[in-house]
């Protein structure tokens, strides 16, 4: 056996089932997309390739770079509005001495939740005639407000349920990197006169920012190919307020007028956009190790 | 020595794991095999089982299954979903084996969603609820995916029992058959109307006047759901027929109409104006069709604009509540200085079943049996009178006199007066257009667009389709 071992062709059998596997779900498929990004392949007739004609379409498309720019909305909000609540209430939890398990079930539920469920759920409480927000601010003589109807309120909509489906998962992430710190600093700081804050400033958050740069490269990657949430709520509407790029992709490629073609050039667009963004993180916000 | 013998084993099995992996679905594709063999078998042969007797009871049958993809799902569809069931059962009932696998599925999923995909994909139901026209069955059936049915309709004696196949046909082949027709116009709240003494709207002046009052009122003039753009081009395209002519519908994929000449670009102008006014309901972009309903029967809504097939709604309590057969229906009144005949109504017989090329003996049997059962006298008579859906075959006059319904009756009417009928053009124009009617429609109803804008973008994208 140990014979065996020695030769090198040994280790090429066993890495080629995982090649072909490789190469058959990731590989191929990437070949394929990127061959059908330059035809106007529509699923039924014949195709012909016409070059860089649907990547000049997306681009001169408004609606596009429109959707281009909710993406960037869903990553701002995620790594400045999200995240530091994240880190606000994985301290909290971690703070507190009683019920630390139920905190840590009731964050965590929403993202156990079903994409559907939830968009559903949302959609009743955001409801303009039987919603119990709208129904609260008539409480104080407010207008319904049309939540996921009025292009004004439909996208910080989304934005909410969104983070409020993910930020349980990622608090709980946080919280396993908190609670796994030795307790003795924290008390030797304390000892030392340090405040909750001080502790929670100066010695927790640095102690776990690898993990918080992980949450943080979840949340760009996530903020990309966000689509689910935003399908079943508004399908992208009213008129493209909250269309973002896999949605776009969703109504172009198939939808009234079908077109393959111009949806696989799509997907690579957001392939490239979510690879980028995440070698940019990971080579300047994300290097923890210096 | 030992060495190549370890690696040849090894390499024996990392291929068989693999191979194995890779031909899981062996047993489907000899399936799949066999199903092509038998299908041509069946287009070779021309000793195809009469649907009418296809029982032979010396021999067992071998059981099977055909997948149907219908959308008559929630409350409202609970009529055309029983007449449904009853063809269902009728079928597996003669059709030794057969039974059906039925799945319903929303509307416009199935229509813009689920069965483009599969006609990519080349695996469509055997049978499913399919519309006609250029986007829909002719491009399906240019492309092989559907079952030609015009020797079917011969064989079993239905080739000029059809109204109306035109949105189906292309090339002398019939790709679909219509469950029915319809019409589209206002549905009106007629206590609300009595209340506020308001008289049916006979004409353009009366029927802003209607609105103009329900506004003022408190109530909404036209309810409306455009959260699925398909919904409000439903009154646009009206509109266009009165504005431009019933010929203008027709006309754009022909270079014979234009999208931005003065008479469509003033329909599209009338709807903005409507929009401006607060005719329609408020936040209506973020509503479904389902809801457009929902606000009509609760009494927030005086109008709504849609089509006949809504019929039975209204005379069946447990949907119309309190409003149950108080309910008026008019079509919509000429526009003065409108074009062309100004009595044509919009009406299609463009929704029915297609049928999958893919299909084996006993499926071409069962989806023959189908037909018969579907389109038979008894069921479309049933259509008629149980869910206000107009016949899509000939019916003897005997029959059409039991029609009770109010509104169908209504609806009868004005298709006898009318001059004639013009479609949806959805079926009418190029994909790529139909869909920048509903992209722009939206952008209109939230402002961001005005009706010349509209109709110069729409314009622009037809002349490109028109040169493809």
């Amino acid at each position: 056996m140990k014979q065996t071992l020695r030769n090198p062709w040994v280790y090429v059998i066993m890495v080629v089932p995982t090649l072909v596997l490789y190469s058959l779900f990731f590989i191929y498929p990437m070949a394929t997309s990127s061959y059908y990004a330059f035809t106007d392949w529509n699923g039924l007739s014949d195709y012909s390739f016409i070059g860089l004609q649907n990547f000049i379409d997306v681009f001169s498309d408004k609606d596009f770079l429109h959707a281009i720019r909710n993406n960037m909305l869903f990553i701002v909000f995620s790594v400045f509005v999200q995240v530091p609540l994240i880190i606000i209430f994985a301290l909290l939890i971690a703070s507190v001495k009683r019920l630390q398990r139920l905190y840590k079930t009731t964050v965590f539920i929403p993202s156990i939740l079903s994409t559907s469920v939830i968009g559903i759920l949302w959609g009743f409480v955001l409801h303009p005639n039987i919603g119990p927000i709208n129904k609260m601010l008539s409480f104080f003589g407010i207008e319904p407000v049309f939540w996921l109807a009025d292009s004004k309120w439909a996208l910080p909509s989304v934005l909410i349920v969104n983070a409020w489906q993910w930020m349980g998962f990622y608090i709980v992430l946080i919280l396993a990197a908190i609670l796994a710190l030795p307790k003795e600093m924290n008390e030797a700081a304390e000892i030392d006169g340090a405040s909750g804050f001080q502790r929670a400033w100066y010695l927790t958050v640095p102690l776990i920012k690898p993990i918080i740069s992980v949450v943080v490269m979840l949340s760009i990657a996530g903020a990309m190919r966000v689509v689910d949430i935003v399908l079943v709520m508004t399908k992208g509407g009213p008129v493209g307020a909250t269309e973002v790029m896999a949605s776009y992709l969703v109504n172009e490629a198939l939808g009234v007028n079908p077109n393959y073609g111009l949806g696989t050039a799509i997907s690579l667009i957001i392939f490239v956009f979510a690879l980028l963004l995440t070698a940019i993180y990971q080579r300047t916000f994300g290097r923890t190790e210096d | 020595m030992k060495k190549l013998l370890m690696t040849v084993i090894m390499l024996v099995l990392v291929s068989t794991t693999v191979l194995t992996a890779c031909g899981g679905n062996n047993g489907g594709n000899q399936q799949g095999n066999n199903t092509s063999n038998s299908n041509s078998s069946t287009s070779n042969s021309n000793s195809t089982p009469d649907p009418s007797s296809p029982t032979d009871t010396d021999k067992k049958a071998e059981p099977f299954t055909v997948s149907l993809r219908h959308i008559q799902i929630g409350e409202a569809q609970k009529f055309r979903k029983a007449i449904l069931d009853d063809v269902v059962a009728k079928t597996e009932a003669e059709v030794p084996g057969l039974t059906f696998e039925l799945e319903g599925v929303e509307d416009s999923v199935n229509r813009f969603t689920k069965l483009p995909a599969e006609m990519a994909a080349g695996n469509p139901p055997k049978i499913f609820d399919l519309f006609g026209g250029e986007g829909d069955a002719l491009k399906y059936g240019a492309a092989g995916r559907l079952l030609d049915l015009a020797p079917i309709l011969e064989e079993l004696g239905l080739s000029n029992s059809f109204l109306n196949l035109d949105q189906f046909t292309l090339d002398g082949k019939v790709y679909g058959l219509p469950i029915g027709g319809n019409i589209e116009g206002f549905y009106y709240n007629e206590e609300i109307f009595a209340t506020l003494g308001l008289p049916e709207p006979k004409t353009w002046a009366e029927l802003e006047q209607a609105a103009q009052t329900l506004t003022d009122n408190g109530y909404t003039a036209f309810a409306m759901g455009s959260k699925g753009a398909w919904v409000p081009l439903m009154l646009v395209n009206t509109l266009i027929g009165r504005y431009a002519g019933p010929e203008s519908i027709s006309g754009f994929s022909s270079g014979e109409a234009k999208w931005n000449s003065p008479e469509v670009v003033a329909a599209y102008a009338k709807y903005e104006e409507w929009v401006k006014k607060g005719y329609f309901t408020k936040g209506e972009l973020g509503f479904e069709y389902a809801d457009m309903l929902n606000e009509f029967l609760t009494g927030k809504a005086g109008m709504m604009f849609d089509g006949s097939w809504r019929s039975s709604v209204f005379s069946d309590e447990t949907q119309a509540g309190a409003l149950t057969n108080k309910v008026g229906f008019f079509t919509m009144p000429a526009v003065e200085g409108g074009v062309g005949d100004q009595t044509y109504v919009n009406g299609n017989y463009s929704n029915g079943y297609g049928f999958s090329s893919d299909l084996n003996e006993q499926e071409l049997v069962a989806v023959k049996a189908f037909i018969k059962n579907m389109y038979s006298e008894e069921m479309q008579l049933r259509g008629l009178l149980e869910d206000g859906v107009l016949p899509s075959i000939k019916l003897s006059s005997d029959a059409l006199s039991k029609v009770e319904d109010k509104i169908v009756k209504k609806v009868i009417t004005i298709m006898g007066e009318a001059g004639g009928a013009f479609s949806h053009f959805d079926s009418t124009v190029q994909s790529s257009v139909y869909k920048e009617t509903e992209d722009t429609i939206l952008k209109l109803i939230a402002g961001q667009e005005t009706a010349q804008s509209v109709a110069d973008q729409l314009q622009a994208v037809q002349d490109k389709a028109n040169q493809e």
